[in-house]
């Protein structure tokens, strides 16, 4: 008798400790298992991306760059990657308007018409003005655009944010 | 609900009969703590399963960017430096708790008939954990992995005839490369778990075959009649013993604030190698195989050894497991022992007084603290050695031969118009000029400042005070800080050094916050400032200097002091304390508090 209430004992602090143990050693795995819910991995290191100098942007034409940016990933550091591209257009009042080259019909890529002075869609026939507003075709929306903004005569866009 | 759901499973699996048949052993003379060891093992090998397996997601085996996976495991990510450290440091206590089972197995004479098999089974788990520690140290590709492995593949080299062959096979070529590394990752990974599992299967399967061995002196009665059931009474012990190591472990992790990670492996330095400290014997009985006699430091006493272990079964055949009736066995088995532990306290003696090894350690230390510091912006692709192409370091000191070599010396290179910059900021540098500011290597003639007249420790005292105003001090000795403040602000500096407000001034430099990043660029910036040299001035202002050139002379002068961590780029500062889980704490800061 009592040495079955030595067991029972004995089982009940065994769980106990093996629980302590078990815990013990789960919870800084757990805490390195979920480091991608509490970190960003990969990223692009600048908010605003640099296209060039404005005077290198022809008033009234739209002009197609590329955006490069450096990118972290994990350790490693990615300079100059080429992310995707833009439309620039600048205005005569020196304002900017940075199209996405991308319809926003299905996403194709869209070029600038020099004799039209339209943006064309080739796959489903879209058509926009220079302001990126609809003019005919299956586009349910104006040309996405960024952010922009013009810091000691750079041209800069913030490349994260649709708008 | 839930016991229809057991049934289910039950009468699917036998799930329950099989724990029972695991845990149902009896134990005959009952439970002992002399037999936690082997069960101690289990756990930590899951240990180190467990762990590794969580390690193996933040790991990149290349020669490119394994440093840079372990650098991003052990100082960005939550608790990854913790549980690079248990890893780490179990495979030291599994070492430990290996040689502890083998001898207590050897003692109570377990390996005698019909046991001879479990003690060959375990002779060659003990060879595989030597295969884990070797192909582990190499993994995170830093200094001190690449060039102690080194030692062990040439090794590998020395064995006649094939030796070549097999160096080529482990390497995955000629010289070291990817190919090393994803060897020694499929080894450590694959292949020597899977077969450390397989002969763990048959170790514990003939273990349960034939049962505990219990103290010599177990009357046979007791042995006969008193048995005790595995579970609970066994296996309490085995928990409390595995809590303990766990615990022991979790503490030396705390303490040693994680595994050490050196700088990226740079095939071009010469670094001193050194194994991890269960090798050094080995490492240590070649320093007397010199030569011709080299493989017999390197095959022939190893394989002399080894034989002895899997042959011992069989040629100590004597049923008496009394240890005064196998006095020769002990005789060889401990003094194999003794062999191996003075040769290790040799090599550890020998490694504590040499000085190259103490500067290596260091270097070691600050290039690490350096690399860490480099890799926080990203290490490029071409792999973790370019992060020093980068390095502000390298800029300073191009700055440094442009501008100020021509009146500041550095070994023997420069003029000698302004004090020698040779270990400029060091402990040494600063005690010689408070003890003689007009000697040659300081101010010459043109020194103001009398030299002080007082016994080189009072200098020291001093020295450190002035000294922990800037960060990064290493070994930084908080009494004599305590001491050097007490002698320079109540004796004669104070006269005419202004110290404690950053803006007074008095006909001699100000040395608040002496040669901090701020006082420093302010200082070469303006030297003639009257907070400064004032009138007295002799050096040209450097104001064309633009902030990052500044900041990386600066670098530049803090690396000519031996007794200086870098730390660069002021806005971490802030940034660096330390919270629990959060952040490695072993960052360059922490060097200071070591004294």
């Amino acid at each position: 008798m009592v040495e079955n209430n030595r067991r029972k004992f004995l089982k009940v602090v065994s769980h106990s400790l093996g629980g302590v143990l078990a815990a013990g050693i789960a919870a800084p795995l757990v805490g390195l298992g979920i480091h991608p819910w509490l970190k960003e991995t990969v990223y692009g290191t600048e908010d605003f991306i640099n296209l060039g100098k404005l005077e290198d942007f022809p008033v009234g034409i739209p002009k197609k760059m590329n955006v490069t940016s450096s990118k972290m990933d994990a350790w490693n550091v990615f300079e100059g990657l080429v992310m995707g591209s833009v439309w620039v257009l600048r205005k005569e009042d020196d304002s900017l308007k940075v199209f996405s080259v991308n319809c926003p019909h299905l996403g194709c890529g869209i070029n600038w018409g020099e004799d039209e002075k339209q943006f064309l869609c080739p796959c489903h026939e879209g058509v926009f003005d220079i302001n990126g507003k609809v003019l005919s075709g299956p586009a349910p929306r104006s040309l996405y655009s960024y952010e922009t903004k013009i810091e000691n005569d750079n041209v800069l866009v913030n490349y994260k944010k649709l708008i | 609900m839930a016991n229809k759901l057991g049934e289910w499973i039950e009468d699917r699996t036998g799930l329950s009969k099989l724990l029972k048949a695991a845990l149902d052993e009896p134990v005959h003379g009952g439970a002992k703590w002399s037999y936690i060891f082997g069960s101690g093992l289990v756990f930590l090998f899951v240990l180190q399963a467990v762990t590794g397996i969580f390690m193996a997601s933040y790991y990149s085996p290349s020669s490119t960017a394994a440093w840079g996976s372990v650098y991003y495991l052990q100082y960005k990510t939550s608790f990854g430096w913790f549980v690079r450290g248990v890893h780490h440091y179990g495979s030291s206590a599994m070492m430990i708790v290996a040689m502890v089972h083998m001898f207590q197995v050897f003692i109570f004479g377990a390996y005698k008939k019909p046991r001879e098999l479990n003690w060959i089974s375990g002779v060659i788990l003990l060879l595989f954990l030597a295969g884990f520690g070797l192909t582990g140290y190499l993994l995170p590709w830093d200094q001190k992995g690449y060039w102690a492995t080194q030692v062990a593949t040439n090794i590998m080299g020395t064995v006649p005839v094939i030796g070549k062959y097999i160096k080529i096979l482990h390497q995955g070529g000629a010289d070291y490369g990817n190919f090393t590394i994803t060897r020694f990752y499929t080894l450590h990974v694959f292949l020597l778990p899977i077969s450390l599992v397989f002969f763990l299967f048959i170790h514990i399967a003939l273990f349960r075959k034939h049962g505990v061995t219990p103290y010599w002196k177990m009357r046979e009665d007791v042995l006969r009649d008193r048995i005790d059931p595995f579970w609970p009474d066994q296996i309490f012990k085995d928990i409390v013993f595995a809590l303990g190591m766990y615990a022991v472990i979790a503490g030396v992790v705390f303490w040693t604030r994680g595994a050490e990670l050196q700088s990226p492996a740079d095939p071009a330095s010469n670094y001193l190698a050194r194994p991890e400290w269960y090798f050094l014997f080995l490492f240590e009985l070649l320093k007397y195989c010199q030569g011709k006699y080299l493989i017999v430091g390197t095959v022939i006493i190893p394989a002399l050894a080894l034989t002895f272990l899997f042959v011992l079964p069989f040629i100590d055949r004597n049923t008496s497991r009394y240890p005064s009736k196998r006095m020769p066995y002990f005789g060889a088995i401990f003094s194999g022992l003794t062999g191996a532990v003075v040769l290790t306290v040799l090599a550890m003696h020998h490694d504590s007084k040499d000085i190259h090894i103490i500067h290596q350690r260091e270097e070691a230390e600050k290039q690490a603290a350096r690399a860490v510091k480099l890799a926080e912006k990203g290490i490029p692709p071409t792999g973790a050695l370019s992060i020093f192409l980068h390095d502000p370091l390298a800029l300073g000191g191009k700055i440094f031969k442009e501008s100020c070599i021509g009146c500041h010396k550095i070994g023997v290179e420069g003029g000698d118009n302004g004090p020698d910059f040779t270990n400029f900021g060091s402990r040494e540098w600063i005690a010689g000029l408070l003890k003689n500011p007009k000697d040659v290597k300081y101010f010459k003639e043109s020194g103001a400042m009398p030299p002080i007249k007082l016994p080189d420790e009072s200098l020291l005292d001093m020295t450190e005070f002035l000294l922990s105003q800037s960060e990064g001090l290493i070994h930084q000795n908080a009494e004599r800080v305590e001491r050097g403040k007490e002698l320079v602000l109540k004796g004669n500096c104070v006269v005419c050094h202004p110290i404690g407000n950053k803006d007074l001034k008095k006909i001699a430099p100000n040395l608040t916050e002496y040669l901090s990043e701020t006082w420093l660029k302010e200082f070469i910036r303006n030297p003639g400032d009257p907070r400064f040299y004032g009138t007295r001035n002799k050096m040209p202002a450097f104001d064309r200097l633009t902030d990052s050139q500044l900041d990386a002379l600066i670098q530049y002068l803090f690396s000519l002091s031996k007794d200086r961590a870098l730390v660069s780029e002021k806005q971490e500062k802030g940034k660096r304390g330390y919270v629990f889980g959060l952040t490695s704490p072993r960052t360059m800061i922490t060097f200071q508090d070591k004294s």
